[in-house]
């Protein structure tokens, strides 16, 4: 049934939250409800990152949901500046087990918006981007 | 979000609809937001209605804005048609999703969209509303598994219960039409400067448009002199509008707003006959230079105008010098080439004005062989600059004039730089034709008496 082609999108946001790093934390906690339930329901699953002033997320799905969740995401007020770093046919799920996996920001450290955005080099943020979320879920996982 | 696409009908609403027979909602079936004539009669009834008296006191004041979307061609010609409508639609949820329920989103057609707050407590309020749809809409949207960045203008007016329609609509127009002339992406409230400054616009634009009929243009006419000879080449002829009320109208105020107008073709046509009529009552060895805009190429005309007024005045071809800046090359820059080779073949000189100010590339330079280079005024005082375009000159086989010299010193400077022509206020400012013949007679004079100055 679930033969329609898989689409994978990698973006980096600002974060828009300005509460203490609990009361962010706290929200982040509802993101996160809110994306696994409307994600299963949707066939979408994915990685959300959260640090000190960004989130990143890889959305994965059929091209169709993919967009629809990223266009109610784009006009969430918790965060702009959205940066899409690749839009791409996959061949195959990387977080298939994961309707949204969370990375925080003890495991995100190192992920700073300046960094993931500066000029001509989305190609390589979005692998940067998949590495950290790949590393970061391993280790939870493993642990 | 989603199950308010349309907003929730209001109490007084079927009620009023039952009255006058109105269709209930008419919308735009794209967007699924009210279209124009729905826009429209909602304002109207909203302005008409000020709502009775004894729930709300006071009469409320309502907002307008207007929305257009910047760079939202460059969607439709890159991604298609549908990506278009499908960015459209995403516009339409995007704008709801910022209102209430009650606030009224249009699309007025195109990509321009319209938004009717009602009971907004004053400008602060909607400031808020206004900059937080800037930044929705201006977030980059995802379609068809590409991304499309546009951006949006508003303009914003506000009104009281009896005021017009039209004119809300017009004031909010206004408004946005300074959000973009102000760089776009941004929003702008109507403000009575605007409707002034647009007013003064409409009244210089219908003088324009009678101007040529009135014979209210003149051409005035600044020396241009042979660096090596020391003596009087020619003339460059400038327009001038001398308007009864407005006095004497520089080009910078009426130039840009004719070519806007569409009227630069003819104007241009006047002056060339004009010039030409005039040369002839000058010395034989002295040339005329005549501006010519883009427009005059877009006709395809050109040509046969300058032909017409070589042949009409009788003035040999080679006395007459056309200046062209760079936008012509860059405009449509082959059919435009065709043209100037044309008239190189009639004779007629030709060079390439204002050199420094735009790209000034070495391709342009190029890509047709000038007769002349003038160096803007900008240059004038900087010798690295136009000794560079000088030696280019010299190397390319044009001539080169230097603008904007004021000093005897500079003149001097610029002629040991390698320039063959000098203009400026040195020699003399542009005069009426009627001060022609007097300044042909002293210039000689003048001349003599800079040299003896730059040499002291
Ligand atoms: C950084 C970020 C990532 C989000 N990711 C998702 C997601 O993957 N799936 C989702 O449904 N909503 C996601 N949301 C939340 C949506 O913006 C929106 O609030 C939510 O889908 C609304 O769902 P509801 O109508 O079920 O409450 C995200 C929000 C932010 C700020």
């Amino acid at each position: 049934m679930r033969k329609a082609p898989l689409c994978r999108l990698v973006y980096v946001s600002r974060s828009a939250l300005s509460g203490s790093a609990a009361e962010n934390e706290r929200e982040v906690m509802q993101i996160l409800n809110a994306s696994r339930r409307n994600n299963t329901r949707d066939g979408i699953t994915g990685a959300l990152l959260f640090s000190e002033d960004c989130f990143a997320q890889v959305l994965e799905g059929s091209r169709a949901a993919v967009e629809k969740v990223f266009e109610r995401i784009q006009i969430d007020e918790r965060h702009r500046g959205t940066v899409v770093l690749a839009c791409d046919p996959a061949p195959a799920r990387e977080f298939g087990e994961w309707a949204m996996a969370y990375v925080g920001r003890e495991a995100a450290r190192e992920a700073h918006y300046a960094q993931f955005t500066r000029e001509n080099r989305a190609a390589i943020a979005s692998q940067e981007v998949l590495g950290l979320l790949r590393g970061a879920i391993a280790r939870t996982s493993a642990a | 979000m989603e199950g308010s696409l349309r907003p929730s009908a209001r109490r007084s609403e079927e009620r009023r609809c039952e009255a006058c027979a109105r269709p209930l909602w008419r919308g735009d079936t794209l967007t699924e937001l009210a279209d124009r004539a729905e826009f429209r009669a909602r304002l109207e009834e909203a302005l008409a209605f000020g709502r009775p008296a004894p729930l709300q006191p006071a009469p409320q004041e309502l907002a307008v804005l207007l929305i257009d979307l910047d760079r939202f061609k460059g969607v439709n010609d890159n991604l298609g048609h549908a990506a278009g409508d499908a960015l459209l639609r995403h516009v339409g949820v995007r704008l709801r999703s910022a209102l209430r329920d009650a606030d009224l989103a249009a699309r007025l057609g195109g990509d321009e969209f319209a938004v009717l707050l009602e009971g907004l407590a004053g400008q602060e309020a909607v400031s808020r509303i206004a900059a937080r749809l800037v930044d929705l809409l201006g977030r980059p949207y995802l379609i068809d598994g590409c991304i499309a960045h546009v951006g949006a203008s508003i303009g914003i007016a506000f009104a009281r219960p009896g005021s017009e329609a039209e004119l809300v609509l017009r004031r909010a127009d206004l408004a946005l039409y300074k959000a973009k002339s102000d760089g776009r992406g941004r929003f702008h409230f109507f403000e009575q400067e605007l409707e002034e400054a647009a007013e003064a616009r409409r009244a210089l634009e219908f003088d324009l448009r009678a101007a040529l009929a009135l014979g209210q243009f003149e051409l005035f006419y600044q020396p241009q002199v042979d660096l090596a000879e020391n003596c009087l080449a020619g003339f460059e002829a400038l327009i001038r509008w001398r308007h009864p009320q407005r006095g004497l109208v520089p080009p910078d105020r009426f130039v840009p707003l004719a070519e806007e107008l569409g009227l630069m073709d003819e104007i241009g046509e006047w002056v060339l006959r004009e010039a030409c009529t005039e040369a002839m009552r000058w010395p034989d060895a002295l040339t005329v230079a005549v501006n010519v805009a883009v427009p005059q190429f877009a006709s395809g005309t050109l040509v046969k105008k300058v032909a017409t007024a070589l042949s009409v005045s009788g003035l040999p071809s080679s006395r007459l010098e056309l200046e062209v800046t760079e936008s012509v090359l860059l405009s449509e820059s082959r059919s435009a080439i065709g043209q100037l080779a044309a008239l190189k073949a009639l004779g007629v000189q030709v060079s390439l004005d204002d050199f420094g100010t735009g790209y000034s590339s070495f391709t342009q330079l190029r890509s047709f062989p000038f007769d002349r280079v003038k160096i803007d005024r900008a240059f004038a005082d900087d010798p690295a600059v136009v000794r560079a375009i000088a030696a280019l000159g010299t190397n390319l086989g044009m001539r080169t004039t230097v603008e904007g010299v004021e000093t005897a010193e500079q003149m001097e400077r610029v002629r040991g730089e390698g320039c063959t022509e000098a203009q400026g206020f040195l020699l003399s400012r542009p005069v009426p034709a009627t001060e022609v013949a007097e300044l042909i007679a002293r210039l000689g004079e003048r001349l003599a008496g800079i040299e003896e100055e730059a040499r002291k």
